[in-house]
């Protein structure tokens, strides 16, 4: 940093200094929305505004989760669903990009194959869910099947695409070179499509914890979504509110962890 | 001079599902070696199409093309083409762009063409760009390296279709001078498809002037200029001559 070393105008010093406050303003705007939003609802539980057995409050879903961790379960159904969404969100990536890959290379079974893709995409996952259980038995493989059911057409489709909408001249360019198809693909189309890649990667973080909570809601021993229905049986409303509190946390990480990602390739 | 490129009677018929398209008519006309040729006509007309067939990406419905005496083959290597906007590679780095062609064709471990490689950016001003991202470029100076990235294949005709038409004027100009420069520096032959006359005046030795489609040749025109760059050239007294005797055939 040689920043010291400038002298800068007193223009370009306000012009930074704006910027700065900006920064620290919409900072706080966020500190305060959740502050409130917290504040607020354990003030409304506490006072019986609202009525804390179906509304639960900050307070008590604390207190769940440290329970729940006390117990030693907590970290079962926390690993379960990652494990499961993790999984899920690797195959159905890597399987749908491939696919994608096939369609791209023969026009021919793009073209037969389109209505298929149509249909898939249209059907909601969820229906397939009582023949999920059939066909591998409930549990966590049901739940990684429906996770993979519910990211792999859409990354088919969103990759298959970014793979047709490159510039037909770079592929000519490639062709004057003497470029086969493979190092066209190599080369050309899979590096060219690395931004559309990291923006399925950002959709699919979101679309495989629907697909777990899905499958854990559809039959699951374990997993933060068996606690939500769990919780929700025995009307102990606080397991459900600490399992999406979890959730929401689980989800985040996954997103902020992917994110950067993308930065390093930029560069 | 030798003739390098010779159109003998070419058609071209483009297949549509509702019909077929007569874009090229008969079209004979050559290029002689180390001049520099451009093909100007009406927008439409079907002078990409003849850059197309020149390259082997298509074939003549009848007639024949000859490089060199021989027939074009299917992406032929006697061909380097220089297209509207640069397409470097933005993931790769200047030197990794300009070397795409020898990796593609084998060749990146070739110490002779790498050492070409090397000179050419060495002479052209790049070479402290060596390690930089396209985008860290002006427009002008990528399509110095477009060029360049064409030329380590060593091709014996270059094909340049539009190739400043995505720049601004003034750059246009200045990158126009340094094509040129280059084109003639490292005596290769070319020929430049453009809708703009000035240009083709600049840049050529001769110039095909093409009618409305289906193409057939309206006029050869031999340019001569005492200038020596495209931009002085403009300067010419005879500039004015040249630009409207090849309006007055365009229209």
């Amino acid at each position: 940093m040689k920043k010291k070393q400038i002298n800068y105008s007193k223009a370009r010093k306000k012009y930074l200094r704006n910027i700065k406050k900006d920064k620290c303003l919409v900072l706080l705007g966020q500190i305060i929305i959740f502050a409130l939003f917290i504040g607020l609802w354990q003030l409304l539980a506490d006072t019986g505004a609202i009525d804390p057995f179906f509304f639960s409050s900050p307070s008590r879903i604390v207190n769940t989760i440290i329970d729940l961790a006390e117990d030693g379960n907590l970290w079962i159904h926390i690993w379960t669903s990652l494990y499961e969404t993790i999984i899920g969100f690797i195959i159905a990536t890597v399987l749908g990009t491939f696919i994608a890959i096939l369609l791209w290379w023969s026009e021919k079974l793009r073209r037969i194959l389109e209505p298929y893709l149509i249909i898939l995409n249209s059907l909601p996952k969820i229906a397939l869910g009582p023949m999920i259980i059939f066909w591998v038995g409930s549990g966590t493989g049901a739940t990684i099947v429906m996770c993979v059911l519910i990211c792999v057409i859409l990354t088919t489709i969103s990759m298959l695409n970014a793979f047709i909408s490159c510039d037909n001249d770079k592929i000519l360019l490639m062709k004057s070179m003497h470029a086969n198809k493979l190092q066209i693909l190599f080369k050309l189309i899979l590096p060219n499509s690395i931004p559309a890649f990291f923006s399925v990667l950002k959709i699919n973080v979101g679309m495989s914890w629907v697909g777990t909570i899905i499958g854990e809601y559809l039959s699951s021993k374990a997993g933060l979504g068996y606690l939500i229905n769990y919780g929700s049986q025995i009307l102990k409303l606080d397991i459900v509110m600490a399992s999406i509190t979890l959730l929401c946390i689980l989800a985040t990480g996954m997103y902020l962890l992917v994110s950067p990602l993308e930065k390093r390739f930029k560069k | 001079m030798k003739k390098l490129l010779e159109f003998k009677d070419v058609s071209y018929f483009y297949q549509t599902k509702e019909n077929e398209i007569k874009a090229l008519d008969e079209v004979s006309f050559d290029v002689k070696e180390k001049e520099f040729t451009s093909l100007v006509g009406p927008s439409g007309c079907g002078k990409t199409t003849i850059l197309s067939l020149t390259a082997g990406l298509l074939f003549p419905s009848s007639g024949e093309i000859l490089i060199d005496g021989k027939p074009v083959e299917k992406n032929d290597s006697r061909i380097g083409y220089m297209f509207q906007r640069d397409h470097l590679f933005e993931w790769r780095t200047i030197w990794q762009n300009i070397t795409l062609g020898l990796e593609v064709r084998k060749q990146k471990k070739d110490p002779q063409k790498l050492a070409f490689a090397e000179e050419l950016l060495k002479k052209y001003d790049l070479y402290n760009f060596k390690n930089k991202k396209p985008r860290q470029l002006s427009g002008g100076m990528r399509q110095r390296v477009a060029l360049i990235r064409t030329l380590v294949l060593q091709p014996s005709l270059l094909l340049l279709d539009e190739p400043f038409s995505a720049l601004d004027f003034q750059t246009r100009l200045k990158v126009c001078d340094d094509v040129y420069d280059i084109i003639k520096s490292e005596q290769k032959t070319a020929l430049l498809v453009t809708h703009d006359i000035s240009e083709a005046l600049s840049m050529s030795n001769k110039i095909v002037i093409l009618s409305k489609r289906p193409a057939k040749v309206k006029e050869n025109v031999n340019i001569s200029f005492t200038g020596a760059t495209p931009l002085s050239k403009r300067e010419d007294k005879d500039f004015g001559k040249y630009f409207e005797m090849i309006w007055r055939n365009l229209v």
